[in-house]
């Protein structure tokens, strides 16, 4: 296992004890994946960082139930997910995810694909992709979970997960090729 | 520009700070559900002792007197477990196979209610009407079930789940399939129509109200106050 994890793993149960020290250090390592995560999910829309406040929010009132076996990136990104997914069905706020869609998301490039095209090309096909298809592919290759995680956090098989994230791999590539033609 | 601020906002530091007190953490799903399990034990056998073992057990057999109660528990602990899964984020299990535990649960209540029939067709004390046999099961067991879905609720109140409906359904189907796995036990009336409509619409009873307790408590949860 990573030291990275098990840094993670300690710092939770610090922060659990009442350490805020711990709190801050555990903001700093997750607070970029998570907000880049929650601004994909929210197609780029500013709601990620009221989102992500809220995430840690919920982190923190549900720090309880974190269990130290659980890796704890996959929770935290898990418990973003949920906070999106919550937020969304409040009716007026999906309203402006819809409305702010036309925009660009600012999703990052995973560096798989970084060679076929720039980072606007690639960012413009991934928008391109179907959101299941497209979020498994940045979990996977951007955030680094395996596929067991996406599962479990997405409530799919590891073999759904992995299927998503190559189909929308094999999109993205199918994309950019397209557009290296057209651009020929 | 993405903000990548690793720094936590004053807000939401200050929020933090105001409420650190040390927590403990709580147990993975499976043995979170076997600490529960007694307390449904106990429930269940309270309605065993007030009411007393159905009178047919001779006829029925252990297996289907004894061993069918106990494969009912055993699958309302497994409803139980999955909830507390799916109330755990990252650690979901996939629709599929919540689906199908929920239908092939279905099945063996139905199974045991038609098998429990064919073996001994007991239509209850003649003094008492069908159908208020049918009313005292329904609401005693549906009551019963109500206590569980409560303990249940109280346990996992902390929890962040997506689908807070779908997980309160999962705990009030458990609880509701471990009173009947009891009440089963203790009632006269093995007729179809009685052991369906009335045990059975209990457990979709329960069901029903531990999705509307997860939405609740839900929604609880998002309320700025929280």
């Amino acid at each position: 296992m990573s030291d990275g994890v098990e840094e993670l793993r300690t710092l939770m149960i610090r922060y659990q004890g009442g350490s805020l020290d711990a709190f801050q250090e555990i903001y700093a390592q997750l607070a970029p994946g998570v907000r880049r995560y929650l601004r994909h999910l929210a197609r780029g829309s500013e709601m990620a960082d009221d989102l992500l406040q809220e995430t840690f929010l919920h982190i923190h009132r549900s720090r309880a139930t974190y269990n130290p076996a659980y890796p704890v990136k996959p929770w935290a990104f898990g418990l973003a997910r949920n906070v999106f997914l919550m937020n969304r069905r409040a009716a007026q706020r999906w309203a402006e995810v819809h409305e702010s869609r036309q925009e660009l998301p600012e999703f990052p490039v995973p560096p798989e694909v970084e060679r076929l095209g720039s980072a606007d090309e690639v960012r413009r096909c991934i928008a391109g992709l179907s959101a299941e298809q497209s979020e498994a592919l940045l979990l996977h290759h951007e955030w680094g979970f395996s596929f067991q995680e996406i599962a479990g956090m997405l409530g799919i098989s590891a073999a759904t997960a992995r299927a998503r994230a190559s189909r929308g791999m094999a999109g993205l590539r199918g994309a950019l090729i397209n557009l290296q033609r057209v651009r020929a | 520009m993405i903000d990548d601020s690793t720094k936590p906002p004053e807000a939401l530091l200050k929020a933090i700070a105001r409420d650190l007190s040390p927590v403990k953490p709580s147990p993975l799903p499976f043995p979170l559900v076997l600490r529960m399990a007694p307390l449904a034990v106990t429930v269940a056998s309270l309605i065993l002792l007030l009411i007393g073992v159905r009178r047919d057990h001779d006829v029925l057999g252990p297996l289907l007197t004894w061993g069918a109660s106990i494969a009912q528990l055993c699958l309302a602990i497994v409803l139980v477990w999955m909830a507390a899964h799916e109330s755990t984020p990252a650690n979901r299990l996939p629709k599929n196979v919540v689906y199908f535990v929920a239908a092939a649960t279905a099945l063996v209540v139905v199974a045991v209610t038609w098998l429990t029939f064919l073996t001994s067709p007991a239509s209850g004390p003649f003094r008492v009407s069908p159908l208020i046999m049918g009313i005292v099961c329904g609401i005693g067991s549906t009551f019963a079930g109500g206590i569980l879905v409560g303990l249940f609720c109280w346990v996992f109140r902390n929890s962040l789940t997506t689908r807070p409906a779908i997980a309160g359904a999962l705990y009030g189907a458990g609880a509701g399939v471990a009173i009947n796995a009891s009440w089963r036990l203790a009632c006269p009336v093995s007729t179809p129509w009685h052991a369906l409509g009335a045990h059975g619409m209990a457990v979709i009873a329960t069901a029903i109200l531990g999705a509307l307790a997860g939405r609740i408590i839900a929604a609880r949860r998002q309320s700025p106050s929280n």
